[in-house]
């Protein structure tokens, strides 16, 4: 309960709700644009860094490894699951269902900025490979759509006019949330915590508040996405943003559980888990499966399923994470 | 001045260097691409700050070209826009010195 209260009434969280809430009181107040996508960089490339040096402080074990396949198995598994839940229980054909479940099987790595404050708030270490593990989460799931799309006969005959070979590959391997993380992790790592320390009063003493403004716009940019599209949406479709992430927690709290993660760690993988790309695979999907709604899956992800992590979710993952490890 | 064709294409930004390809293919020797802010279509309202993936973002793509080229170019344009979210007109215009086009 004490964890529920302090994530809900932290800064970054209060600051979410803030920039939602004047979304859809539809206030005029924006963060620039450029600005943003700063603080984007700037935020996974501290998120990187930090995860690099704790890294190279210990060596590569196998426990290390194990959550690293964790990852990558979740990542392939949770769109097949979504997948199935949607076309169950929405009216969503196999293309946008696919791309869909593509978003739910990647992560948001901005709600596991906000699982890692909670985390550090609550009294629990994580790892410095949970960033790695979020880098390898990002595109799996984009794999697995594709696959589930294309069974069904939601593949084109022939390419879309004007496409290049190897355009797809370049957007999911190569987009910028993924060379800032990994580039960083791996400068993080290189460079130790000695070599890092003249650039820590920026990637830390500054993070905090960059968070906080951050999150204001992206609950700006939740609160605007969710009242353009919200009529896009069915209840039953709105339901799945909300339950899916549940589901998903679920799933990875029996892999924590059955490597033997310690708690910070657990509730990293959950969260990761239970989070929804709003960065990445949409960018994919518009190459991918064109013909795919964004109204639906971007609302869905941004809209609904972001919010609900960051407020309620996040304490969720961390008591389930305390439970498995029989520290609640 | 000689007589012209303009094509006007929106399109989603994620789409739009197929479209300059496509325009490149055809042999249109020039085009420019512009940010579009927001609009509305499909019973849906948009606008350029919504996600911070910027895959819902739409450009504006103009290029003029002879009537030929720009005809050969219009089929593929199809092809893009049974895809991708957008639309394409096209205007008659008068241009100066029709040896660059």
């Amino acid at each position: 309960m004490d964890v529920a209260i302090s994530t809900l009434l932290s800064p970054i969280i209060l600051f979410f709700a803030l920039g939602m809430g004047a979304a859809l009181l539809r206030s005029q107040m924006s963060v620039p644009e450029a600005f943003a996508k700063g603080m984007a960089l700037y935020l996974m490339m501290a998120i990187g860094l930090k995860g690099g040096v704790e890294m190279s402080k210990n060596p590569l074990t196998m426990d290390v490894i194990l959550v690293l396949g964790a990852g990558i198995v979740l990542s392939f598994l949770i769109p097949a699951i979504a997948f199935a839940c949607l076309r169950a229980t929405t009216k969503l054909d196999r293309v946008d269902a696919a791309a869909t479940a593509a978003h739910y099987g990647s992560i948001s790595i901005v709600t596991f900025v906000a699982a890692t404050e909670a985390v550090r708030l609550s009294g629990l270490d994580s790892g410095g490979h949970l960033v790695a593990v979020a880098a390898l989460m990002e595109t799996p799931a984009i794999i697995t759509a594709l696959v589930l799309a294309a069974r069904g006969g939601g593949k084109r005959e022939k390419p879309v006019a004007g496409s290049e070979r190897g355009e797809l590959v370049r957007e999911v391997f190569l987009n910028a949330s993924i060379v800032v993380l990994v580039g960083a992790l791996i400068v993080g790592w290189i460079a130790g915590e000695k070599g890092t320390a003249s650039v820590q009063p920026f990637f830390v003493d500054l993070f905090q508040g960059v968070l906080c403004l951050f999150l204001l716009d992206m609950g700006l940019s939740a609160g605007r996405g969710l009242r353009q599209g919200w009529r896009q949406l069915s209840p039953m479709t709105v339901g799945f943003g909300l339950y899916m992430p549940l589901i998903a927690a679920a799933i990875a709290a029996g892999f924590a559980y059955a490597i033997g993660m310690p708690a910070g760690d657990a509730a990293l993988l959950i969260t990761l888990s239970a989070s929804a790309s709003y960065i990445a695979v949409p960018a994919a999907m518009r190459l991918a499966l064109p013909e795919a709604k964004p109204s639906i899956y971007l609302t869905l992800s941004l809209g609904v399923t972001f919010p609900f992590n960051v407020t309620i979710g996040i304490p969720i993952y961390i008591f389930l994470a305390l439970l498995i490890t029989g520290q609640s | 001045m000689t007589k012209h064709l303009r094509i006007e294409l929106i399109i989603e930004r994620m789409a739009h260097k197929r479209a300059c390809r496509v325009l490149e293919a055809a042999g249109m020797t020039g085009y420019t691409v512009l940010p579009a802010m927001a609009g509305y279509g499909n019973s849906k309202r948009w606008s350029r700050d919504t996600d911070l993936s910027a895959s819902g973002d739409m450009v504006v793509i103009i290029s003029v070209g002879d009537e030929a080229k720009v005809r050969a170019t219009m089929e593929q344009i199809g092809d893009l826009l049974g895809a991708h979210i957008g639309i394409v007109t096209t205007t008659e215009v008068d241009v100066l010195r029709p040896g660059r086009f």
